[in-house]
């Protein structure tokens, strides 16, 4: 792992990649926490891990597929999705402009 | 009837007999409720309606037509159009949601401070945390203010809860019970399972909620045993115990815990000391992997389809959010995200080995009884070290029990858990319920629900 120090752009790239809107205080608050966070988590070029494979699933699952032509019975209806919407028309959700 | 300090079977059985009624069951509750939740903040919702047996579910788990918010503003006014397979298998076996608890906002803590509804008070001590996140189930529980709940657990948020408000807690095996439904946190660690004042309790409802789910890919295709069964077999075990989990744990708590391991000695069982990968390793593993799965899992709230904007986030759903994004990013996925994997990979088969040579491991929950509220600031990193004892369970996937073993000079509850090996929740259950005939759990469960008279 290489030693990082966060600096200030790399806290505002981090907010923008997690659609978040931080004040300046909790700019410089997040980089110390995360600094101090990330520094502790280096203990783990103690553990050799040269000849391990990733775990993902700790249960050993594999290919787990839907049974063709079940009824899904999650669907919701046209209302029931909408109902929790604040900004809506018609029945669509309102999004702000993209383009 | 006197109704204070039955369990959920005793209540279920005296329906069952027509001793009484589920009307005058709710009304009780509701009334204790009532009295007791305005000094205790356990639940954010109160279901008046409820209408047969009662059970309180941690605000995460999605309950048709009743609000849920996992403790957020962000879904502050979100009331989902349908019903978590755990909440819908309670429904279907004859139980009503009585109220939502209250949590850790996404159950990101251990302490109920991060909810922005206030934290959940200690029944033990209300100028204490109950632990966390499913701290509002454990205080429901402690104070009787529900005969059983539901929590969730991701790293530690059913057993500390437990250990720290003295009720019986399980979290079972990553797949046992179904996650469809539950207001997601850590995708591949996050276990729903009950608060109870019994063993037997514990094993019932692990029975209804546990089992495959089509809805949710993980659950396993494993039959769930008949866990009620299997209580009273008189097994005998062999037990590990590993000197590094009781490293810079409180003397008390050591105290209670060796003391237990001396009762369980005298029941038949063999103690053997075992070595397992030190825990400060589980917690970077595990606050690597958990930070990547949330930032993954809360970027779906934008606001547009429910709830409100991500301005809403507090401060540690922020702090977390950024840090999976920053693990996950281009140039650092090698060095942070994928080498805690594998060195997941090394907990999984450090657990597997230890099973291989005894039944359970015992250790103390937590190194530390309940702490004051306001106290979590001043320790950065706060619910991974309290959390740390909880975390090589959470990683390798594996179940686990929380067991009240007496109270510290402070009047506060100490908690002691029984480990197992993936899907051996009947075994663990089976020796929980051998402790607890020996010992009812040294008066602690019935001595907190008598600090809350009807």
């Amino acid at each position: 792992m290489k030693k990082s120090k966060l600096n200030k752009e790399e806290i505002l790239h981090l907010a923008k990649l997690s659609n978040l809107t931080l004040t300046n205080d909790e700019i410089e608050k997040y980089r110390k926490q995360l600094e101090e966070t990330v520094e502790y988590v280096e203990n783990l070029n103690e553990l050799d891990t040269r000849k391990v494979e990733p775990t993902s699933q700790t249960t050993n699952l594999t290919d787990v597929f839907f049974k063709d032509g079940v009824e899904n019975k999650r669907g919701l209806s046209q209302n029931e999705a909408m109902k929790n919407a604040k900004n809506k028309k018609n029945d669509y959700f309102v999004v702000k402009r993209i383009m | 009837m006197d109704l204070l300090g039955k369990s959920l079977l005793e209540l279920k059985q005296l329906v069952a007999d027509k001793k009484i009624s589920e009307k005058e069951i709710n009304e009780y509750f509701l009334k204790r409720i009532k009295k007791y939740n305005p000094q205790l903040n356990a639940y954010l919702t109160v279901n008046e309606n409820s209408a047969h047996l009662p059970l309180a579910v941690k605000d995460n788990f999605c309950t048709k037509g009743l609000k849920t918010t996992a403790s957020s503003k962000v879904l502050d006014n979100f009331i989902p159009p349908y019903e978590s397979t755990v909440t819908e298998r309670l429904i279907n076996n004859g139980f009503s949601v009585i109220g939502k608890t209250n949590m850790d906002a996404w159950a990101h803590g251990s302490s109920t401070e991060t909810s922005d509804y206030g934290p959940t008070k200690n029944p033990w001590d209300t100028n204490r945390s109950p632990g966390g996140s499913s701290g509002g189930s454990a205080a429901a529980v402690s104070a009787y203010l529900t005969p059983a709940a539901i929590g969730s657990e991701t790293a530690g948020s059913i057993r500390q809860p437990a250990a720290w408000s003295g009720v019986v807690g399980l979290k079972p095996t990553f797949g046992r019970v179904s996650r469809y439904g539950v207001i997601a946190m850590g995708s591949s660690f996050d276990c729903p399972g009950p608060l109870t004042t019994t063993v037997t309790d514990a094993a019932y409802l692990l029975g209804v909620i546990a089992g495959k789910d089509q809805f949710d890919a993980t659950s396993s295709s494993i039959k769930a045993a008949d866990y009620n069964q299997l209580l009273k077999n008189k097994n005998k075990y062999t037990i590990g115990i590993s000197d590094d989990y009781f490293d810079g744990v409180d003397e008390q708590t050591i105290n209670k815990i060796e003391k237990s391991i001396e009762i369980l000695k005298k029941l038949g069982h063999k103690i053997k000391k075992i070595t397992l990968i030190h825990p400060k390793y589980d917690i970077s593993i595990y606050t690597i992997l958990q930070r990547a799965e949330v930032s993954s899992n809360l970027s779906r709230y934008d606001g547009i389809r429910y709830g409100n904007e991500r301005n809403e986030f507090g401060v540690e759903a922020k702090r977390r959010i950024m840090l999976g994004a920053y693990t996950l990013s281009y140039g650092y996925y090698d060095a942070y995200y994928k080498k805690a994997q594998k060195a997941r990979t090394l907990i999984v088969n450090d657990m597997k080995k230890a099973f291989s040579e005894v039944d359970f491991i015992v250790a103390p929950t937590a190194p530390i009884t309940a702490l004051n509220l306001g106290e979590f600031e001043k320790y950065p990193f706060f619910g991974e070290v309290m959390d740390q004892l909880n975390e090589a369970a959470a990683v390798a996937g594996t179940p686990a029990i929380n067991l009240p073993v007496g109270l510290d000079n402070n009047n506060l509850p100490v908690g002691m858990q029984i480990m197992g090996n993936y899907f051996e929740e009947e075994k663990i259950l089976n020796l929980a319920y051998q402790f607890e005939k020996e010992t009812d759990f040294f008066g602690v469960i019935k001595r907190g629900i008598d600090n809350y008279k009807d």
